[in-house]
């Protein structure tokens, strides 16, 4: 059996904090030696609809969280409508009694919007109540959440702390008892960070120095989180007037010798095509992030999908090698965006880093000393004179000089251009000098195989009869279905190029298929790639992700099928 | 100084205005080398077309990027290392038309980059169809019956746009570009230079622009002047429109290098 997870869920107004209250949890969870997994369903608006954050709360590590609800806290009617059917026996309703018309009995009103006008006046910050409700079910004292609160609100720490306070004063007079005890200490070591973020973490870990964007949910997330570290990271994210401009920016950095990264999701890496095209022609090393949501087109903004598989294997129009990979984990969005950094200069090559809005915008508590970084490959260097930018090697790889580096003098010109080339990097477009560059880049997809051979390229988890394939962020929610129902998971981590040595000895196996998608589109890529026979395929699309437990009896049924 | 040839074989037409833009560009780098500028802190980027063809003639580092997206590929390279004389040439079709959106974009910025304006007002090497830049009336392939848009004043529209160095030249007057182009690399802050430029092919403007084309004496002396002179069209004025000194993009961002190696980042992450 599983560790017993504490599920909490806060809903509310768009504008009303909902998810910083949820953060704030997940914190006090975490500094209670806990794991949590905190996931966050918003709509694209402003201000109205409705938002809610899921925190999941366990003894064990998560990977997903779970919607059957042990403590909800309603800030208004929508949300008791909306969720009064996922509550566990016993659970805790807490409504807002100021905008409760469909509670029933089992719920306890309290006064939330009254008491906050009376403490507030105008305005007013209702998400206080959720964390003050959550301190009294977990008997977290009165001075740890005031002490909570001045870390984390800058704005009107006086009315927060008295609001706060009154609420928790009023559960602590029902005598509920404490539904799920949390001994509250401080020192947890972990910290709670989104998928984006740590993909941001680490491209800059790995040398990132500029990243280029246009905001695009579920993408935006990596621009907002490093425009903040401009200055104590010295990283500069600048935001571009569109995705054109800030995938040609990019590879104006890298040609200046900046690693340099961009980021969207489907729509803006649609109007990147040109550029990713030209970064495999003038052989700029850079790192993309697609971070998917349903499609098409503008499709749904703030949901989860993995309809960009092909997309992503097939970015840019001619003839040149890619590398797209996945993380699976959200240590793994950590150490896959320094890899494919590292990948993208070693090879010369653009790369990709595919993921979905479950993993960019889904928090969890990381340890980060088990964060790791590969060693970064060595450099090549020139020495040749003249300088050549496209000098024909067996590698296909050609050594890189900077203009107004210390490494390039007078003598040195420096031309990368997205016309067919010389050796030179001016123009051609002679027959034999065409079959001998794209030849020279071709051969970069040997190169680009070995040198992914030194990564992680397939995870295997679990054990059971039955075999599981996914990618991305539908591993997380599997491997939490594990939990309660067992079989083996298999995720290839790097997609292209496509790692066969470690799974040629699933050639021809049948499998069970998860996937984001209405199409089975990476079971027809495992068909082509290993001829897997898909035993059941496991759509779903939605835009919501898994419940773990619902898609362990998913899995059990398609198993008996 | 190494020569400022590379050898490629010059495919513009015979009389093409690129002649003297180009002339006039290795002029001014000549002259800005004698001044103590390294060839090696210079880069340049163009768009697709007959004026992106300067890239291969002219023997300097750079990036012969998209068509459209020659500003924008110049603005990475400004940012990834300010210390660079970034120059872009682009085309009429190139840097107001697929490429508008960075054109406006990086003097909005003010970002210290010259753009070079080959305006022969139309789109030469695809065989002559109309450009932002094409009178009205104009016929091409693409406007058999005659061009009924209004072309852009790109002296004006760069001014609105927040260019603080912004002036025009004809390519028959070659020392003229070549001092402006000097002043342009030299002056910190987004610098354009329109380039009148008769295409032989397919819009010959030469008569034109020998009667018309007029040096001022001086910059104007406020907007509203600058605005009057550079619509005006029974004289065609030359030199400098405007010329002011205002916060630069790199320097308000604070652009310097991160000596930190990956052991140091990973501990700070950690920490």
């Amino acid at each position: 059996m599983p560790a017993e997870t504490f599920n909490v869920l806060i809903g509310g107004k768009a504008g009303e904090g909902v998810k910083k209250a949820a953060q704030v949890l997940a914190h006090l969870a975490m500094a209670s030696g806990k794991h949590v997994f905190q996931t966050d369903d918003y709509q694209s608006l402003i201000k109205g609809g409705h938002n809610f954050s899921v925190v999941s709360i366990s003894d064990t590590k998560l990977y997903n969280s779970y919607s059957a609800i042990d403590l909800i806290i309603s800030f208004d009617d929508r949300s008791i409508r909306q969720h009064a059917g996922q509550l566990k026996p016993g659970a805790l309703h807490f409504v807002n009694g100021d905008d409760a018309a469909s509670a029933d009995s089992s719920m306890i009103k309290l006064p939330l919007g009254s008491l906050m006008k009376e403490v507030y006046g105008p305005g007013g910050n209702v998400s206080l109540s959720a964390i003050a409700i959550f301190c009294a079910v977990c008997g977290i004292e009165a001075r740890d959440l005031e002490q909570n609160i001045k870390r984390e609100f800058k704005h009107s720490i006086e009315q927060n702390i008295t609001y706060a306070e009154a609420v928790n004063k009023l559960v602590k007079k029902l005598e509920l008892g404490e539904a799920y005890p949390l001994s509250y200490s401080k020192m947890g070591a972990r910290k709670l960070y989104s998928g984006n973020q740590l993909i941001a973490l680490g491209a800059w870990a790995a040398g990132l120095d500029l990243y280029f964007s246009y905001p695009m949910t579920p993408a935006s997330s990596i621009l907002h989180y490093l425009a903040l570290k401009r200055e104590s990271h010295k990283v500069y994210a600048v935001h571009a007037e569109s995705e054109l401009a800030a995938a040609n920016m990019a590879v104006g950095a890298c040609f200046a010798g900046k690693r340099s990264a961009v980021g969207s999701s489907g729509g803006g890496f649609a109007l990147m095509q040109e550029a990713f095209s030209l970064a495999g022609m003038v052989e700029a090393p850079l790192l993309f992030v697609l971070s998917s949501r349903p499609g098409p087109a503008t499709g749904v903004s703030t949901y989860t999908a993995q309809e960009d598989l092909f997309f992503a294997l097939h970015q840019g129009h001619g003839e040149f090698p890619r590398i797209v990979a996945s993380p699976d984990s959200f240590e793994r969005a950590f150490s896959l965006a320094a890899e494919l950094m590292d990948l993208a200069w070693e090879c010369q090559s653009p790369a990709i880093l595919l993921t979905e809005k479950h993993l960019s915008e889904s928090s969890a508590d990381i340890f980060p000393e088990e964060l790791s970084l590969p060693s970064a490959p060595e450099a090549l260097v020139s020495e040749a004179k003249p300088y050549k930018r496209y000098a024909v090697t067996e590698s296909g790889v050609s050594p890189l000089k900077f203009p107004g580096s210390e490494h390039a003098d007078e003598d040195d010109v420096i031309k990368w251009n997205s016309h067919e080339h010389l050796e030179s990097g001016v123009r051609t477009d002679g027959a034999e000098a065409m079959v001998m560059m794209k030849d020279k880049r071709l051969r970069k997809a040997e190169t680009v195989m070995t040198a992914t051979k030194k990564y992680q390229r397939v995870a295997v988890y679990g054990a059971g009869e039955s075999l599981v394939f996914a990618y991305g962020s539908t591993a997380l929610e599997l491997r939490e279905a594990m939990q309660h129902h067992p079989f083996k998971l298999v995720v290839p981590i790097y997609l292209e190029p496509f790692p066969d040595e470690e799974l040629e000895a699933y050639r021809g196996c049948e499998a069970i298929i998860v996937e984001h998608s209405s199409q089975p589109n990476f079971a027809e890529f495992l068909r082509i790639k290993l001829d897997i026979n898909a035993k059941a395929n496991i759509l779903r699309y939605d835009g919501r992700h898994w419940d773990s437990k619902e898609l362990a009896e998913r899995v059990r049924e398609a198993e008996n099928a | 100084m190494r020569s400022m040839n590379t050898g490629k074989e010059n495919t513009w037409c015979m009389g093409c205005g690129n002649f003297g833009i180009i002339a006039a560009a290795k002029k001014a780098i000549t002259a800005l080398h004698d001044e103590g500028v390294s060839l090696a802190d210079i880069a340049i980027t163009c768009g697709i077309g007959c004026h992106g063809k300067i890239f291969d003639y002219l023997n300097l580092s750079g990036v012969y990027g998209l068509h459209g997206r020659a500003l924008a590929t110049a603005q990475g390279i400004k940012l990834a290392n300010p210390k660079l004389h970034v120059i872009s040439f682009g085309g009429d079709g190139d840097s107001l038309g697929e490429g508008l959106e960075h054109t406006l974009f990086a003097a909005k910025r003010n970002i210290d980059i010259t753009l070079i304006l080959h305006n022969n007002g139309t789109y030469g090497l695809t065989t002559g169809q109309a450009s932002p830049l094409s009178y009205t009336g104009y016929k091409g392939l693409s406007t058999p019956l005659g061009n009924v848009e209004n072309p852009f004043n790109p002296i004006t529209l760069l001014m609105e746009a927040g260019a603080s160095f912004v002036a025009r030249a004809y390519s028959a007057k070659i020392d003229h570009l070549s001092g402006l182009i000097q002043q342009a690399v030299r002056h910190k802050g987004f610098s354009f230079i329109e380039v009148l430029q008769p295409c032989v092919s397919y819009n010959n403007s030469y008569d034109l622009y020998n009667e018309r084309c007029v040096m001022m004496d001086a910059i104007p002396f406020d907007e509203i002047n600058a605005r009057q002179l550079a619509k005006a069209t029974e004289q065609i004025y030359l030199g400098i429109f405007k010329q002011e000194l205002k916060p630069e993009y790199c320097e308000a961002i604070k652009v310097q290098d991160n000596p930190l190696q990956r052991a140091e980042r990973l501990a700070m992450i950690i920490h």
